[in-house]
């Protein structure tokens, strides 16, 4: 750890007197994928980056100036995928992650792929029912490097042919959903110059406020999940009146209000329920796809820019898919967080895992950071000292982060009984208390009723 | 119950007790389940307008306990005038849910509150049942007894106020008024202090549930009077009638809605008369047994003429200042049924106080509307203190029902109880001696039909049983001369009658009273398959999540409960029609022109307006058919400005097509129904801007809004919803020049001849108006 620091120091002071130094890092070539044809904005950059002095690289530090970045993970020459962690500190206030190559070499090749939300914003901020909704993304030119970039080249890939503006820095060429910017040569490290497109985006721009996922595990074969969602469409508010007339009389696909929108459960997902708290909402589809079932959830009114809504969604899967154990050793591996739609964005998610009455000796881990809360205890049906609760939560979530959480602990089989047992006993008394109350006569006078 | 040896008694008994327990339970099941239907065709919701307000009601108490619901000054109810919830309303159905929350809670049973309160009244139908068939066996037999219980719990009179999801004061309340009336039958027989001290306690809580106690507290000092007319005077009746009317008087004072009703208002002072005169007959019984005739009878006339004169004195003093209320409107509306019309739209717009039809008598009761003058035939040729009362009871709650439809409910159990003893008085006739072999053959011949059949079956058994100890004290040997044919004959009739009344209240309850009100189904006619119309709840759900947290909407009253319960906003007026005046403005701001309610709206705040319309499904309770009652509550408070003939045709119609009266098409009502309407083609060959409500194309089509603008409409245009304007957001409307008004000038100019300075002829004149928004 301290070496990491040390060296971190030492990389910070090379940067500070960079013009100096010549035994540098520096990117021969980047090519930048910017997709901007949803809400989000997900990059792919393949970077080749050289020694100068010929040295073998074995550390690269990556920059990132964005606050909103929410996924990032690196591609090696291995073809798998790593999550990178963040270093505690920030150059400059921007986020940095540093990696370490497993084989030095003067050139390395690798691909990072970033996925940041919240940076399309609607302009103009509000439309009417009928406008098209037009969005800007403010972002940077270059590629930002702690390095210097010897060439680079950026392809902007749009949701339609419809470009109001566009940063004019030559060159540049214009082809239908698509700019491309570059290549640029030499570009200094550091530098900064900003990148704006103002398009036309109708794609839903929805972002779950708050999601409250629950899963509820049971010994009896049963896992019950449970998420309340809290939507509201982030997009261009509407202006003025709403016409049920003219949303009527249109029928357009493409409009920037949300209708309906699909979710994806596990195959085996079975008892689905979609409610609010005024009941079961009418309006939805279940289809059976191959190896995943297909729900198409209509809200109860379509989600104009600004609307909000607030649903629950549950369903139960069998926990044999979920859950291995050997002997009274107990591992759950399931999915963190669940599809609710494409390109989503979950601003907060709280998720909390109900574990069978009785559980011990619980240990956690998740494929990235999350906040641990204090374990809570609940009660439920016929228990008795309460069900252990395994809270966390996490912000700016995207669909990248749809992976497994693996969750051990141990329970006794026992301790299975117990319910049935309580159960039986209770109703044993009953009959037992019914039995002597009425064999016995507690009256205390002697007379007997008379009509 | 029955006086015979002790051997054969505790064998009996325990085949009996069997019998009578799988009955009841049965009729509890039976009753349970056939309450279900909107449930399983819907899902678990609160039905209707006012079971959301209790619900809500009961969801506040059990969030913040009972003390804070007492105290509850609900301001999301009647702005800006505020609600106090806990001292406005009969608080037993809350604790009732409330109680059962937490007690299902403290067993660590997470039950939703809202469950609780759909499968509440259904669950009390079962105790309903039970505790009729108590009454029934105080007043007649067992056997009849389990005949009442039976009938109660499927009949559809009294399951058009118990199904799952009409979470509302009658549900409870008839249980509470079936067992203070048995509690107080038996205190009669018994003349035991306990009983009577039960009666009270149960009394109680039924003026915790219900504004219908009333019923009880005239019922019963009415039984004691005329058991006292007929010479029926006994100590019995003195210990249980004064324990009765003290513990329950000081137990329902301690409602706060109740207070001091009790003792100042003229509905309860017929139980205070009864008492007065009870301890007089008392006083005077006791009077005889000390002094000689001659005395007593000096002392009579004077006493009574003293008496008599000083009560009256006293109560005609007590109503002219005021300490005792004279009748309440809805009270007079109970003796003169044109009353209500006359003089409280109100209470008239709603249609559940009309006068009830003759075919609501047998839609409702079926077979027991024709057995229940038997039952009252043979209570009256065999009467004692507590046929008195059933008779009472028949009576009386006849007459209510006539008048309301919705006092259909208290003669329901009454007419269970004495259709009961009318079949158990025909089976008694026709199910003697030899009839374990009949009962068998019967048994065989139908087999096939259902629990609430075999039940009934299993009843006759009981019946027979009881029975044939019963007769050994005996009338008449009439069996003799009955062929065993005939018998059966007429034991077949009457069960096909009585599966045939199973098969009634079932089609009656699945078919008239199982639907939610909130969630409309209609089958859809080519290819039969179900559509479900959740506009209501869209529409609140809607104002729940994009509108502001302390919006007001303004509506008709009738969705008032609905909008605080599903949408939880501020409302002007609800379903609780406290205040007449405060109505008559919202009917007044839906009934004239946009500009004028544009000024009611801003001056009460509203943000929001709701209306109904269902002219696109063809909805027939919408607002624009309701709207007469608007004008006709608002005329009632501003004559000047609102008359009701003024939205009639020249013909005296009601219409809203091109010949509708001007007033009517220009009201904001009807722009708000039919705003972009004239737009809306429903089908392809047919005129846009067909109502399929009142079959018009409207006449009024092409039109504006300019102080409100459409915020929302739901799917079938069945909810729309309306945002009122800000002043500053709306381009008033410009004036011609010759309606231009300018305010006269009061200027008078100091300049005189000698300090003119200046002056310039033709001056032109600047006319101060306003000045548009661009």
């Amino acid at each position: 750890m301290f070496k990491i620091l040390y060296i971190y120091f030492l990389i910070l002071q090379c940067f500070l007197c960079a013009s100096k130094t010549n035994a540098e890092i520096i990117n021969t070539n980047v090519e930048r994928l910017l997709d901007l044809s949803s809400q989000l904005v997900k990059t792919t950059i393949k970077i080749t980056a050289e020694e100068t002095t010929g040295k073998p690289i074995t550390e690269y530090v990556f920059l990132v100036a964005d606050p909103n970045l929410a996924f990032i993970s690196l591609k090696d020459d291995t073809e798998k995928n790593i999550l990178l962690r963040k270093n505690k500190e920030d150059l400059n206030g921007d986020q940095t992650f540093t990696f370490t190559f497993k084989k030095a070499s003067p050139t390395q090749t690798f691909v990072i792929e970033t996925v940041s939300s919240k940076n399309i914003r609607p302009h103009p901020v509000e439309i009417e029912q009928n406008d098209k909704q037009l969005v800007k993304y403010n972002g940077s030119l270059y590629f930002y490097s702690k390095y210097k970039t010897r060439t680079q080249k950026t392809n902007v890939k749009l949701s339609s042919s419809n470009i109001l503006f566009h940063t004019q820095q030559k060159p540049f060429s214009v082809g239908a959903n698509r700019i491309i910017l570059g290549p640029y040569e030499d570009i200094e490290a550091l530098s900064q110059q900003e990148l704006v497109v103002h398009y036309e985006n109708q794609t839903p721009f929805l972002t779950v406020n708050t999601l409250e996922r629950t899963i509820e595990l049971s010994h009896w074969g049963n896992i019950a999940v449970k998420e309340e969602i809290q939507l509201t469409h982030a997009g261009a508010k509407l202006k003025g009146s709403f016409s049920r007339y003219d949303f009527q009389k249109e029928g357009r696909s493409d409009h920037s209000a949300v209708k309906s929108y699909k979710t994806y459960l596990p195959a085996s997902a079975s008892g689905v329920y979609y409610r609010d708290t005024n009941g079961n909402i009418s309006t939805s589809n279940m289809n059976l796809v191959r190896d995943f079932i297909e729900l198409e959830l209509r809200p109860r009114f379509p989600l104009f820019g600004g609307w909000k809504t607030k649903y629950t969604l549950g369903y139960n899967v069998p926990s044999y898919e979920y859950m291995y154990n050997d002997g009274n050793k107990y591992q759950l591996k399931m999915h963190l967080i669940d599809h609710i739609y494409d390109n989503m964005v979950i601003d907060e998610a709280v998720i909390k895992i109900i574990l069978p009455e009785g559980s011990t000796q619980i240990k956690f881990s998740t494929p990235y950071q999350i906040s641990r809360r204090p374990n809570e205890l609940v009660h439920t049906y016929l228990d008795t000292i309460g069900r252990p609760v395994v809270t966390f939560s996490k912000s700016n979530l995207v669909e990248s982060h749809i992976a497994d959480f693996t969750l051990n602990y141990s329970f006794e089989k026992v301790s299975l009984l117990q319910e049935p047992l309580l159960v039986s006993a209770f109703i044993y008394v009953i009959f037992l208390f019914t039995i002597v109350f009425l064999r016995l006569d507690f009256s205390i006078t002697s007379h007997s009723h008379k009509e | 119950m029955n006086r015979t040896p002790k051997m054969i008694n505790s064998k009996v008994a325990g085949y009996s007790s069997l019998i009578t327990f799988s009955i009841l339970l049965i009729a509890w099941l039976a009753g349970f389940s056939s309450r279900l239907f909107a449930v399983i065709r819907f899902e678990s919701i609160i039905h209707e307008f006012d079971p959301w307000f209790n619900y809500r009601a009961t969801a506040y108490m059990v969030q913040h306990g009972w003390y804070k619901f007492l105290n509850w000054f609900d301001e999301r109810a009647w702005y800006p005038l505020g609600r106090i919830v806990g001292g406005t309303v009969y608080p037993g159905l809350m604790i009732t849910s409330g109680g059962i929350h937490y007690l299902l809670h403290v067993l660590n049973i997470p039950v939703h509150i809202r469950d609780i309160c759909v499968f509440l009244a259904p669950v009390f139908s079962g105790l309903t049942s039970i505790s009729t068939y108590l009454l029934t066996k105080e007043l007649w037999s067992s056997g009849a007894g389990l005949f009442a219980a039976s009938f109660i719990a499927i009949v559809p009179g009294y399951i058009s106020r118990s199904v799952a999801g009409s979470y509302d004061n009658e549900g409870i309340a008839i249980f509470a008024l079936q067992f203070t009336y048995f509690l107080w039958v038996r205190s009669v027989k018994t003349g035991s202090v306990f009983w009577s001290a039960g009666a009270a306690i149960s009394y109680f809580y039924m003026v915790s549930a219900w504004g219908g106690y009333v019923f009880i507290i005239n019922l019963i000092p009415l039984h004691v009077f005329v058991l006292l007319i007929m010479g029926r005077y006994s100590p019995r009746l003195l210990t249980s009638y004064s324990t009765f009317y003290i513990l329950g008087l000081l137990f329902s004072m301690q409602i706060p809605f109740v207070g001091f009703q009790p003792i100042r208002t003229s509905e309860h002072m017929a139980a205070l008369g009864v008492f007065v005169l009870l301890m007089a007959v008392a006083t005077l019984r006791h009077l005889q047994s000390v002094l000689s005739r001659h005395e007593f009878r000096k002392l009579f006339f004077v006493g009574a003429l003293l008496v008599g004169v000083t009560v009256f004195v006293a109560v005609v003093l007590l109503t002219m200042f005021g300490v005792v209320a004279p009748w309440s409107g809805r009270f007079y509306s109970l003796w003169d049924t044109g009353y209500a019309k006359i003089h409280i739209p109100i209470i008239a717009s709603v249609s559940e106080h009309q006068p009830t039809t003759w075919f609501s008598f047998f839609f409702d009761l079926h077979i027991l509307v024709c057995a229940f003058p038997v039952g009252v035939w043979y209570c009256i040729k065999q009467i004692n203190d507590e046929r008195v009362f059933v008779v009472l009871y028949a009576i009386s709650a006849v007459y209510f029902a006539g008048v309301m439809v919705r006092l259909m409910l208290t003669l329901t159990p009454v007419v269970c109880m004495l259709a009961g003893v009318a079949f158990s008085g025909l089976l008694d006739v026709f199910l003697q001696e030899d009839s374990s072999k009949r009962m068998g053959s019967a048994m065989n011949a139908v087999t096939e039909t259902d629990d609430q059949e075999d039940s009934i079956e299993r009843k006759t058994l009981y019946d027979k049983a009881g029975k044939l100890k019963h007769r050994t004290k005996p009338d008449s040997p009439q069996d003799n001369g009955i062929s065993s044919n005939l018998k059966s004959i007429v034991i077949l009739a009457v069960l096909m009658l009585l599966m045939m009344f199973a098969v009634h209240c079932t089609w009656v309850t699945s078919n008239a009273y199982s639907s939610p009100s909130i969630v409309l189904a209609f089958h859809n006619s080519q290819d039969g398959s179900r559509n479900i119309l959740d506009d209501f709840r869209e529409a609140y759900y809607w104002l729940s999540q994009n509108t502001a947290d302390d919006a007001r909407i303004m509506s008709w009253w009738d969705y008032g409960y609905q909008i605080a319960g599903m949408a939880n906003r501020t409302t002007l007026v609800d379903n609780n029609t406290w205040n007449n005046s405060h109505i008559a403005l919202v009917g007044k701001a839906m009934s004239s022109t946009e500009e004028k309610s544009y000024e009611i709206m801003t001056s009460l705040d509203v943000d929001y307006v709701l209306v109904i319309f269902g002219g696109v499904i063809g909805y027939s309770g919408d607002d624009i058919n309701k709207f007469l009652w608007m004008v006709r509550i608002a005329e009632g408070e501003h004559p000047k400005d609102i008359k009701e003939s003024d939205y009639f045709t020249d013909r005296g119609e009601f219409r809203v097509d091109a010949e509708g009266a001007p007033a009517l098409l220009n009201c904001l009502m009807y722009k708000l129904s039919y705003y972009r309407f004239g737009e809306l083609k429903l089908d392809y060959r047919g005129p846009s801007g067909y109502d399929r409500t009142r079959n018009a194309v409207i006449g009024n089509k092409d039109f504006d809004l300019t102080y409100l603008e459409e915020a929302y409409t739901t799917e079938h245009w069945l909810v729309r919803i309306y945002r009122v304007k800000k002043p500053f957001e709306f381009n008033r409307p410009s004036l011609k020049g010759t309606e231009r008004v300018f305010p006269p000038t009061n200027f008078i100019s100091r300049k005189n001849s000698k300090r003119r300075k200046g002056y310039i002829r033709n001056r032109p004149v600047v006319v101060k108006g306003k000045r548009t928004l661009k």
